[in-house]
């Protein structure tokens, strides 16, 4: 069952076009993996998806669970099991990461129409999940991402995404700058999450991640269209090709 | 010089030099002439003002005068003195605050009272002393004089906090002195919460000793006229000062905060983090002043100034300075003035959370950035409530 369906999706930054016409579906219980050179749209393809203002949907549609979220804020798109993995993960000084974790998870379920939770269940709940990214417990009294490493910021994304449970987690390069032990780590913390009912997009620039995180489908990325599709095995092809011979032809 | 004297001359001090006028440095944008031009008289009641206290050990005083009712004395611990200044002779009383202030002056002359604190070599106070200073006799000028002494290895934590009868007005010019001896610590705070309609200022002047600590938090909510000069000289080596701060203002208010760090001696530390959040036409200064002598070798000074401005009509002015006169430091400081963060809000909103609530936990965030450090636990609480509730205000 399609999970997410991007039907010829442009898009805009600052009125410049960056998508030029996506078009991809990831069925529930697979992991697509998007790959692509610089500038490709790729960042560009996942802040729309997950409904940041900055970027301008101009043409298409996304689909969740067969549903338009055309009119969805960001947040409508998290309380409709939507998750992104922030590239750079953004600091909140003056908020701790349990405290802006309960209100997220709360806010959910709040929209589920579920109860909250209260601070017992909630601690038991991180106690559980902390071991998928084996987070360590002094990062979870600090400030959302405040200091933290490049590596622990994004060990705290695949955390909070363990604690939310979306039905579909978009990954936007969250490979960049981990060296491998971390790599490793993150990639556990994703494959941990993988289920029958869960989806994911995998957004990364390098193959290295997919040796880890193994893909169901890869989809090249190119000045935003989708220019090849094909099993795990495209994305070994591009890390011995690269992505110029695709670049040139778009460039011809 | 006796006491008698000092306050003699500084009598004569403020009865030749007057107030400040915006032609002085120190004064340039706080114009006090409001205060100047006011007519003020000495009201001794007690105050229909509530108060909420954070520790058994209180003193309250009402339009200036110590309650003994209302204050609670008893069972303190040996070697801690706490009690009226009105009682207590200490040769050091005076030589600290700088006495060419207008405001210093007037308090030194006229203060009707205050609160006095001795804490003996080698006792740590575990629980803190709150001041209390309750105000609601229009008209009235209310000086208070406090003195606070931290003994060699001793530690005290003391919370003053200012709270105004609402529509009041009246004229609150205080004074602390704090002497920190070697290795001594004292973890202090300051809570404005004036009437609207009131001027309030204060002089904190604190020094400190051989790897001695002092630490000051101060939150402004109050008056329509305020400033905190808050003065630190570091004496000994190794000392450290924590000079946070925030100020919450909306409508017309205005408060400056005047700041100066004297770094005399090698190897001591001097954090300064000021937060302000602005509405309406609300109006802030921040002066932070750094000064790092000649011998003041391995300084390491840090000031952060950051506000932010709820509507286009607030304003700040933002003036930090660097004074070096050593080679080996290590001194920063900055000053930055905008809006909630985008990044921010965009992504607390793909964790689920709405944007008001998104904003709204950000702008409180962004105050509460300054507590960090905050280790008295009633203190913190009770900011945190008053900051909530000053952000429920503005929001409504």
């Amino acid at each position: 069952m399609a999970l997410l369906e991007i039907k010829n999706l442009h898009a805009t930054v600052a009125d410049k076009p960056i998508l030029k016409g996506v078009n991809l579906t990831v069925n529930l219980g697979e992991v697509h993996a998007l790959m692509g050179p610089n500038g490709s749209g790729k960042s560009t393809l996942s802040n729309v998806l997950a409904g940041n203002e900055a970027y301008e949907k101009t043409d298409g549609q996304i689909l969740l669970d067969g549903k338009d979220i055309e009119d969805l804020a960001a947040h409508e798109r998290a309380c409709a099991g939507m998750f992104l993995a922030f590239q750079y993960p953004v600091e909140i000084p003056g908020i701790s990461n349990m405290y802006f974790l309960k209100a997220a998870i709360n806010a959910i379920r709040k929209s589920q129409g579920r109860d909250q939770l209260d601070a017992m269940d909630f601690l038991q709940l991180v106690d559980e999940k902390k071991e998928v990214v084996h987070i360590r417990e002094d990062l979870l009294a600090r400030a959302v991402n405040s200091g933290f490493s490049g590596g622990e910021k994004k060990r705290n994304e695949i955390f909070q995404m363990a604690m939310l449970e979306p039905r579909l987690g978009i990954l936007d390069e969250t490979d960049s700058g981990l060296d491998i032990d971390a790599l490793k780590v993150v990639a556990d913390g994703v494959n941990a999450l993988r289920s029958p009912d869960r989806g994911f997009l995998v957004i990364t620039h390098y193959q290295r991640l997919l040796d880890y995180i193994v893909p169901d489908r890869v989809h090249v990325l190119v000045d935003g269209q989708i220019v090849k599709s094909g099993g795990k095995e495209l994305a070994l092809e591009l890390e011995s090709e690269g992505y110029a011979s695709w670049a040139v032809a778009e460039g011809a | 010089m006796d006491l008698k004297q000092l306050r003699a001359e500084a009598a004569a001090h403020f009865n030749e030099h007057g107030f400040p006028t915006t032609k002085e440095e120190l004064w340039r944008f706080t114009d006090v002439s409001a205060v100047a031009n006011a007519e003020f008289t000495s009201v001794w009641k007690p105050a229909e003002v509530e108060h909420t206290a954070l520790s058994k050990i209180i003193v309250v005083f009402e339009n200036g005068k110590l309650s003994h009712e209302k204050s609670n004395l008893e069972n303190l611990p040996a070697g801690v003195s706490v009690g009226s200044i009105m009682d207590r002779a200490d040769g050091r009383l005076g030589t600290l605050a700088d006495s060419q202030s207008a405001f210093v002056s007037a308090n030194t002359a006229y203060f009707s009272d205050g609160a006095f604190i001795a804490v003996a070599d080698g006792v740590e106070l575990e629980t803190p002393i709150h001041l209390v200073f309750l105000a609601d006799a229009d008209g009235a000028a209310i000086h208070v004089r406090n003195f606070i002494s931290c003994g060699n290895g001793a530690k005290v934590a003391v919370v003053e906090e200012y709270i105004g009868k609402t529509n009041t007005s009246y004229w609150s010019n205080a004074v602390t002195e704090v002497f920190v001896a070697d290795h001594g610590s004292v973890d202090h705070y300051k809570i404005q919460r004036e009437s609207k309609e009131a001027f309030h200022f204060q002089t904190l002047e604190a020094h400190t000793g051989t790897n001695a600590v002092f630490s000051n938090h101060s939150v402004t909510l109050g008056s329509k006229l305020g400033r905190n000069d808050i003065r630190g000289k570091l004496m000994g080596e190794g000392g450290e000062m924590i000079c946070n701060g925030l100020y919450l203002l909306k409508d017309r208010q205005i408060f400056d905060t005047h700041m100066f760090m004297d770094h005399a001696v090698p190897k001591c530390n001097s954090h300064e983090l000021y937060k302000g959040i602005l509405d309406d036409k609300a109006r802030a200064v921040f002066c932070g002043r750094i000064l790092v002598q000649q011998d003041a070798q391995q300084t390491d000074a840090v000031q952060s100034n950051k506000n932010l401005l709820l509507s286009r009509t607030a304003k700040i002015n933002s003036l930090p300075q660097l004074e070096i006169y050593a080679d080996d430091v290590k001194c920063t400081h900055g000053a930055t003035v905008g809006q909630l963060d985008d990044e921010s809000l965009f992504y607390m909103q793909t964790r689920g959370i709405d944007p008001v609530r998104a904003h709204a936990m950000l702008t409180f965030a962004f105050a509460n950035e300054v507590l960090d450090e905050v280790i008295c636990q009633p203190a913190k609480e009770y900011i945190e409530k008053l900051i909530h509730e000053w952000l429920e205000e503005v929001s409504a």
